[in-house]
């Protein structure tokens, strides 16, 4: 690594339009090769800090800017951004929007064809660039027609084209399944070895950077609340907390349970089951295996309430694809299930043919017994209510109390009724106190939580939640589920998509394993992720917890741990215990 | 949902015609179907859809993106063979007569079989015209469509404005089921209500949050685009290279020939 730093900002404060200050006295400096992960929970400015960077601002989004910032020798507030673009690549978090041409080839030429770079040069690069990105061979093939790792892959070559010195990643994983996040981690992994490039990448994923990152910044409210190498920063799981940051599981089980002692500063899963048999062994740890509850049992004697019977769903093109194969599932009033598996295996196919959405091919839908067809559009979201992932998909009102009527509408609700269900609705949200505001202003988080409101408003005995985390930060990422939660301890049926398995683990009673458009594993979580073998076939990796307890069981850990506050019962410091 | 006039990736002799060459039969179909219409063209409008329709197959274009068009088109098909079957005023043959109502030369209560054939020929004129850029488009890729306008003097920023409106398209559709689902989901079911109900109530909760969607999207769009050098003053390099070949020649003169026959036909 060269020593002079190729990216510097001193002192930088901004302000967008409107006088809302982003970033606050903002200090960062990184050399040749360095990388450098910025957290922070959703509003810490860690977007417009990549903004900053590749002269998004002032050139797209304008505001007000105080410091230096230097990138590659430039500073982008000054140079168009044409000239920024040749120093500075910005890869985005929806790689949908940035592919706009038909081919991978013509995807790849794009950028260095604006800057009049040589043709065979930019030929030249397109093919280092995909090779890069493990993407070769698929030259000619549209990036629509890619899955959501491929495509974020083909967005990145695209400009690794532009032959940047700097390459600033927006959470460029926060949108992909289990593979596609492991696909593009390693493609970036790669760029990194290359030694030239200067990265910097915000994200939420702690874990997943964590073996990457030369230095960390963790941003509060546009303010630099800790700096320092992965070691340092990731030490402080209180200020983390704090910041609405995720300290990776075994470093926050060093800090809190271990207390830091002979272990790595990044330690692995056997660093830590080793340094906990040591300790067991010295006997300043116990193991209670009864301190933790035996999980719920599965002997749900209640009557099934949604049934796919040998239910096949055949998408009809040039290609057919089939997305469910002679899937057979019985779902029992009162459960809480999970369905994991990787983008393409069925999951949203399966709760689409659940309400209807979509028509079986083969075979069929039972809801109470009868079959969905016989029910109409209206019936059928009176008793099943799925909740999607983006809520503007279906928001277009100018109130949130109007947002929910709609539905109420919709199925035929007498006025005089509409008011309380719509008032009960916004109460069982949180959100009673924004029933007037235009549901546009609402934050992304709460504008979901409006999103179930309208849903939960419709009263129906089955609520299914498409990927309750997406977008959201380490703070907000259970709370729809603690809406399912609520809804279930009512007596509700829950079923929640998911690629979290911490999420998982944590409220699903049963786990489905979808692979390839068939039940792989059916039963309770903790026994689910007991199957690791099975589970890697769908890029579904138990929880952290979980593996540690397996490793871990030879001590009497039990098998069903699956959280970290779950291993605090079982493990406990032996002074602890005699207290 | 994918949009049903995409470019398909495929090796056929119309894939591979010069694109200058199908920018001229597109031109060409224009020029036909904007002469004046007379009752008597629909030979020579079924010799230029004939000619459509060898490029279609030659091209491998899937038939059901043909149904597709006639599908899109076939409310419009219905309504001008009614309507001109109303109000032609050369009507002479009652085909129906539901009373009588004179407005100038024509009886608004009598549909007429010369009414009838002249809705028949403008149906198949709109066809004809419909069926010419799709072929273009689902053969040509969006690099040769470039460089092929940059040829003819078009400006970069208009050419790229098309280029990325047909790839806005498909994002356009795939939001439209997505919201279509959403709104399904509170039981508000577009698909059932009848198309005066459509009109006039349903689009609402479909085409607002499709805008304010497409507002953020085209923001996010600026945002790749610019950030890859797009508009910078450079003059850009063409990747695609636009060789002329003799099927090219061969095809340009086979168009060409079956327009000036059309043309003699339609005036002789």
């Amino acid at each position: 690594m060269a020593d002079q730093p190729i990216l510097s900002l001193q002192g930088v404060t901004f302000a967008y339009e409107g006088d809302v200050v982003a970033l606050r006295d903002l200090n960062l400096s990184a050399r040749r090769g360095e990388f450098v992960v910025v957290l922070g929970a959703n509003g810490a400015g860690k977007s417009t800090l990549c903004y900053v960077l590749s002269g998004i601002v002032p050139h797209i989004y304008g505001g007000r800017r105080r410091g230096v910032v230097s990138v590659a020798g430039l500073d982008p507030w000054d140079e168009p951004l044409y000239v920024t673009a040749q120093r500075c690549g910005v890869l985005m978090q929806d790689p949908e929007v940035q592919l706009f041409m038909p081919t991978l080839k013509a995807e790849l030429a794009f950028g260095p064809a604006n800057l009049g770079v040589p043709r065979e040069e930019i030929l030249r690069r397109s093919r280092e660039a995909l090779a890069l990105v493990r993407l070769d061979g698929l030259e000619e093939h549209n990036p629509r027609d890619l899955s959501g790792g491929q495509k974020q892959r083909a967005a990145l070559a695209s400009v690794l084209t532009m032959a940047p010195q700097v390459m600033v990643l927006d959470e460029p994983t926060s949108q992909l399944d289990p593979l596609g996040r492991w696909e593009v981690g390693e493609a970036i992994e790669r760029l990194k070895r290359t030694g030239d490039l200067t990265i910097v990448m915000t994200t939420h994923e702690t874990e997943e950077v964590l073996h990457l990152a030369d230095q960390v910044l963790v941003l509060e409210e546009g303010r630099t609340v800790l700096q320092g190498s992965p070691a340092e920063v990731f030490s402080r799981t209180d200020v983390l907390e704090a910041a609405g940051v995720k300290t990776p599981v075994l470093m926050r089980i060093c800090a809190e349970l271990l207390g830091n002692e002979n272990v790595p500063a990044i330690p692995s899963l056997s660093d830590v089951a080793r340094r906990i048999r040591e300790l067991v062994a010295a006997g300043r740890l116990t193991v209670s295996p009864e301190a933790l509850p035996p999980p719920p049992s599965l002997t749900n004697n209640g009557p099934v309430i949604l049934e796919a019977r040998d239910l096949t769903v055949v998408y009809p093109g040039p290609r057919p694809v089939i997305a469910l194969r002679g899937v057979n599932l019985q779902i029992r009033e009162g459960e809480f299930i999970g369905i994991v598996g990787q983008n393409g295996s069925g999951k949203s196919t399966l709760v689409k043919s659940f309400v209807g959405l979509l028509r079986p091919t083969q075979g069929d839908v039972l809801f109470r017994g009868k079959s969905i067809r016989r029910f109409s559009v209206g019936e059928i979201a009176r008793r099943i209510g799925l909740v999607l992932q983006n809520p503007d998909y279906q928001l277009f009102t100018p109130s949130c109390r109007e947002e929910i009527r709609f539905g109420l509408r919709n199925i035929g609700v007498r006025p005089e009724e509409m008011d309380a269900r719509v008032e009960e609705a916004l109460r069982m949200v949180g959100l009673e106190m924004y029933g007037d505001l235009f549901p546009f202003r609402l934050s992304f988080g709460d504008r979901r939580k409006l999103a179930v409101a309208s849903i939960l408003a419709l009263g129906p005995e089955v609520l299914i939640l498409d990927e309750p985390t997406t977008a959201q930060d380490h703070r907000g990422r259970y709370q729809l589920a603690e809406l399912a939660r609520r809804f279930h301890e009512r007596g509700g049926t829950v079923i929640m998509i998911t690629h979290d398995v911490d999420l998982a683990a944590r409220y699903a009673q049963r786990l489905v394993v979808l692979w390839e458009g068939q039940v792989l594993l059916d039963g309770p979580t903790a026994e689910v992720f007991r199957h690791p073998e099975e589970l890697r076939r769908s890029f579904v990796v138990p929880p952290m917890a979980a593996q540690l307890a397996a490793e871990l069981a030879p001590l009497g850990v039990p098998s069903h741990v699956m959280t970290v506050e779950d291993l605090y019962r079982v493990l406990r410091p032996a002074s602890q215990r005699e207290a | 949902m994918q949009p049903a006039f995409r470019y398909v990736h495929l090796d056929t002799p119309v894939h591979r015609l010069h694109p200058l060459v199908k920018l001229i039969y597109v031109f060409l179909t224009l020029v036909l179907v904007m002469y004046p219409i007379r009752p008597t063209d629909l030979p020579v409008l079924l010799i230029w859809l004939g000619l459509s329709a060898l490029l279609w197959i030659v091209g491998r274009i899937e038939l059901r993106r043909f149904a597709t068009l006639l599908k899109i088109l076939f409310g419009t098909f219905v309504f001008l063979i009614i309507i001109q079957g109303f109000t032609y005023r050369f009507g002479q043959t009652p085909l129906l007569v539901l009373g009588h109502l004179r407005l100038w030369e024509a009886d608004l209560g009598v549909i007429t079989k010369e009414g009838v054939w002249f809705g028949v020929v403008l149906s198949v004129r709109i066809l004809t015209a419909a069926s010419a850029l799709p072929i273009f488009v689902m053969t040509t890729p969006t690099s040769a469509i470039m460089t092929a306008l940059g040829k003819l003097g078009v400006p970069r920023v208009a050419t790229f404005m098309f280029v990325s409106a047909l790839s806005f398209t498909s994002l356009l559709f795939e939001m439209w089921g997505s919201i279509v689902e959403a709104q399904k989901l509170r039981a508000f079911d577009i698909d059932r209500m009848n198309i005066f109900r459509r009109a006039f109530k349903a689009y609402i909760p479909i085409i607002t949050p499709l805008i304010l969607l497409l507002f953020r999207k085209a923001n996010d769009f600026q945002i790749a685009m610019e950030t890859k050098g797009f508009g910078s003053p450079i003059p850009p390099t063409e990747i695609e290279v636009l060789q002329t070949r003799p099927a090219d020649y061969l095809w340009l003169a086979f168009i060409l020939a079956v327009f000036a026959a059309c043309t003699v036909l339609k005036f002789a």
